[in-house]
């Protein structure tokens, strides 16, 4: 009994060290930044943001059903969002803050969706019905920014209906391909990708089309389907960049955005200087000066970790994105029913596509598009939604759970497994 | 001063972030790893995770498992193959729905027979319900302690009347099999027992066996005795000496799940000569 008590204590809970570890780190950054500035708002945050990753990582799976890798992985990134939007602007640092919470909060109402949602077929046609309207919404009564007419204004308040349709449409394919409803599924998505299209929003619709089309092709195996979506896809891309002055002129500075270093190429230049003076370890957390990289704390902030963490710590940040998205597929393979592997899919595809399309563009991998790095990014639509998808993936890991605990039940009246 | 201070301090705390970052990660690696571990094992202690029953062809009287979902048909995609004259590639589309059972989609085309009645709409089978894709003719068999209306509240003849298929079993609670409370399970030994009812589940043991418990005695005392396999208490309820709690089931079922892992084994140590992981890469790969 000793025996094992020794051996037990010995090997360290993965969980508690790592939760640990997490919160170390941010407890170490806010406090470098109380000595840097001296504020009384540093010392707060160096105290109460380790205890919201304590009670998100560790109370919230007591409470509610919750995979805790997932959540540790995904509170350190958003937590390294708010550190790094915190020392280079404190407001948008609080403002983040408080999007976390309500992103938190918006996550536990997914999980318990997906958990305990029966009725899905009514659902999805009222979703289906949602998604078109609030993507027709910026048409009419939206604003123009950054050349993607995407944003509606409800006061001094601005959202971007296209992020809370991705979770819809993540549903709505999910559901119809489950019940071998293809064509259905490709003209919703269709007509979301069109309407997108005529906002201009063509990240986000790059977005839409990916992850539609890994859905369909490993709901349906068909390498026919697949071809004709990339086929498609391509087309499309050639048809944008003849139509849209901007997508040219995208194209045009990733090529050599040196031609037009201080006009149209002056972003990406500024994020490739912040990078290289970055380095392998970086500046050193509140010595950079990556503010001067245009929209720095919403599309380049990668740029920003990569000038003050170095290239190491910005490896390590894209080993936890790919970490997230193992996860989920693993929660996909786990599934018991076809809805919630494909949902789980989705999930795991949003966040790769999403990460790979921005971070390509800062590093001028692939041409720019203005899509948010998942949970890092400024932006309460942006990081709520990307918590909502990792609620979605957590409640399909709770119900992988709940499954295995039935099986276990089964085995265990069946008697085939008892001692 | 100060600012030079604080660089000195912001470039040496450069390489702790990058510590802790690391560390994170790898206690991530291995969370995830052990996490993989603990679920194939216990996946080989449940062959049957995933399942709710199977499915009998009676002609050729070979059963196929039957998963939470899928399609039925003639097609090698479907979940359960089907052969037989008339059976279309997608022929039925299934899903087991908690405290309803398996509901059976038909495809418009094919024929499809519910408990002898032919399905139009969709309906549920239960547990022994015989179902005709075709020609072929199977049996539905269900799990134990699946949440699901025992079928005998559904007779065939009642239900051909409504419309030639099952209809939506009312969620009614009496009417679950419910084997999670101990209140509800119906049991072999179920009591009073009529006395030819008695008589034949004796006859039914073989030869040598513990004879079946006595009847529980009566409200009044009457025919109290302890007998030499259980006892019964003062509400006349009989406790069995064999027959495990719940609690302790979930222990047992636990136990073997998650074995405890000695780390140092004296005895495996001495026994078995040390092996280096490359060589025990290739025994695997051998296996």
């Amino acid at each position: 009994m000793k025996k094992e008590k020794k051996s037990a204590s010995r090997r360290p809970d993965p969980g508690k060290a790592m939760l640990s570890a997490i919160m170390a780190f941010f407890f170490l950054g806010f406090l470098m930044l109380a000595v840097k500035d001296g504020s009384w708002q540093s010392c707060l945050l160096a105290l109460v943001v380790p205890v919201i990753i304590y009670f998100g990582t560790a109370i919230i799976p007591k409470i509610f059903p919750a995979d805790q890798l997932l959540l540790s992985l995904t509170n350190f990134l958003c937590a390294l969002g708010v550190l790094t939007l915190y020392r280079l602007s404190p407001q948008r640092g609080l403002a983040q803050a408080v999007n976390y919470g309500v992103g938190v909060g918006a996550m536990l109402l997914c999980i318990l969706l997906v958990r305990y949602g029966r009725h899905w077929k009514g659902l999805t046609v009222l979703m289906m019905g949602g998604s078109l309207f609030l993507l027709a919404l910026p048409l009419l009564i939206g604003s123009e920014k950054n050349g993607a007419k995407s944003w509606i204004n409800i006061g001094s308040l601005s959202a971007q209906p296209s992020e809370i349709v991705k979770l819809a449409l993540m549903l709505c394919v999910s559901y119809l391909l489950s019940h071998r409803k293809v064509v259905l599924s490709v003209l919703f998505a269709g007509a979301c990708l069109l309407l997108l299209m005529v906002q201009k929003d063509l990240g986000t619709a790059l977005l839409y089309f990916g992850t539609v089309l890994i859905l369909v092709f490993v709901a349906t195996g068909s390498k026919l389907l697949l071809g004709a979506g990339l086929a498609g896809g391509a087309g499309a891309a050639v048809v944008g960049y003849q139509m849209f002055a901007h997508v040219k002129r995208r194209v045009a500075i990733w090529i050599d955005p040196w031609k037009d270093a201080s006009g149209a190429g002056y972003q990406i230049v500024q994020s490739l200087i912040a990078i290289v003076n970055g380095g392998l370890w970086g500046v050193g957390l509140g010595l950079g000066n990556a503010s001067v990289i245009p929209e720095y704390y919403n599309d380049f902030i990668f740029s920003v970790i990569l000038h003050e963490f170095g290239i190491v710590f910005g490896l390590i940040v894209l080993c936890m994105y790919v970490f997230i998205v193992v996860r989920g597929i693993m929660i996909a393979r786990r599934s018991r029913t076809v809805f919630h592997a494909l949902l789980a899919t989705a999930c795991a595809s949003l966040i790769a596509l999403q990460t790979f399309v921005i971070i390509g563009g800062n590093i001028k991998l692939i041409p720019l598009t203005g899509v948010t790095l998942p949970f890092i990014s400024y932006g309460g639509t942006s990081l709520v939604s990307s918590l909502c998808v990792i609620g979605l993936l957590q409640g399909v890991a709770s119900v992988n759970e709940a499954g295995v605990r039935e099986d276990r039940h089964l085995a265990m009246l069946s008697g085939g497994n008892m001692p | 001063m100060a600012g030079e201070a604080y660089e000195i301090l912001a470039l040496l705390m450069r390489y702790v972030f990058v510590l802790i970052g690391a560390l994170v990660l790898l206690r991530a690696y291995r969370w995830m790893r052990r996490d993989a571990r603990n679920y194939r094992r216990e996946m080989r202690t449940l062959p049957d995770a995933g399942l709710v029953g199977e499915i009998v062809d009676l002609r050729t009287g070979k059963s196929q498992p039957l998963p939470r979902e899928g399609d039925m048909g003639a097609s090698r995609e479907c979940d359960i193959h089907v052969r037989g004259a008339g059976v279309l590639r997608h022929h039925v589309r299934f899903a087991f729905e908690e405290g309803k059972g398996v509901m059976i989609t038909p495809s418009r085309l094919g024929k499809t027979f519910l408990g002898g009645a032919q399905l139009r709409a969709p309906g549920y089978a239960l547990h022994g319900t015989q179902l005709q894709l075709g020609d072929a003719l199977l049996r539905v068999r269900l799990f134990a302690g699946l949440k699901v209306p025992h079928p005998v509240a559904w007779q065939p003849e009642e239900a051909a009347q409504d419309g030639g298929a099952y209809p939506a079993p009312a969620a009614e609670e009496d009417q679950y099999i419910d084997y999670s409370g101990a209140d509800t399970t119906p049991s072999p030994f179920e009591f009073p027992r009529q006395p030819e009812e008695e008589a034949w589940a004796q006859s039914m043991l073989p030869t040598g066996a513990s004879p079946m418990p006595p009847s529980p005695p009566q409200p009044n005392g009457a025919g109290s005795q302890p007998d030499y396999e259980g006892h019964y208490t003062e509400d006349g309820e009989m406790t069995w000496k064999y027959a495990y709690s719940l609690e302790e089931l979930y222990k047992a079922q636990e136990a073997l799940n998650h074995p405890p892992v000695p780390e140092h084994d004296e005895v495996n140590d001495e026994a078995l000569p040390y092996q280096s992981p490359a060589a025990r890469h290739r025994r695997r790969g051998r296996r």
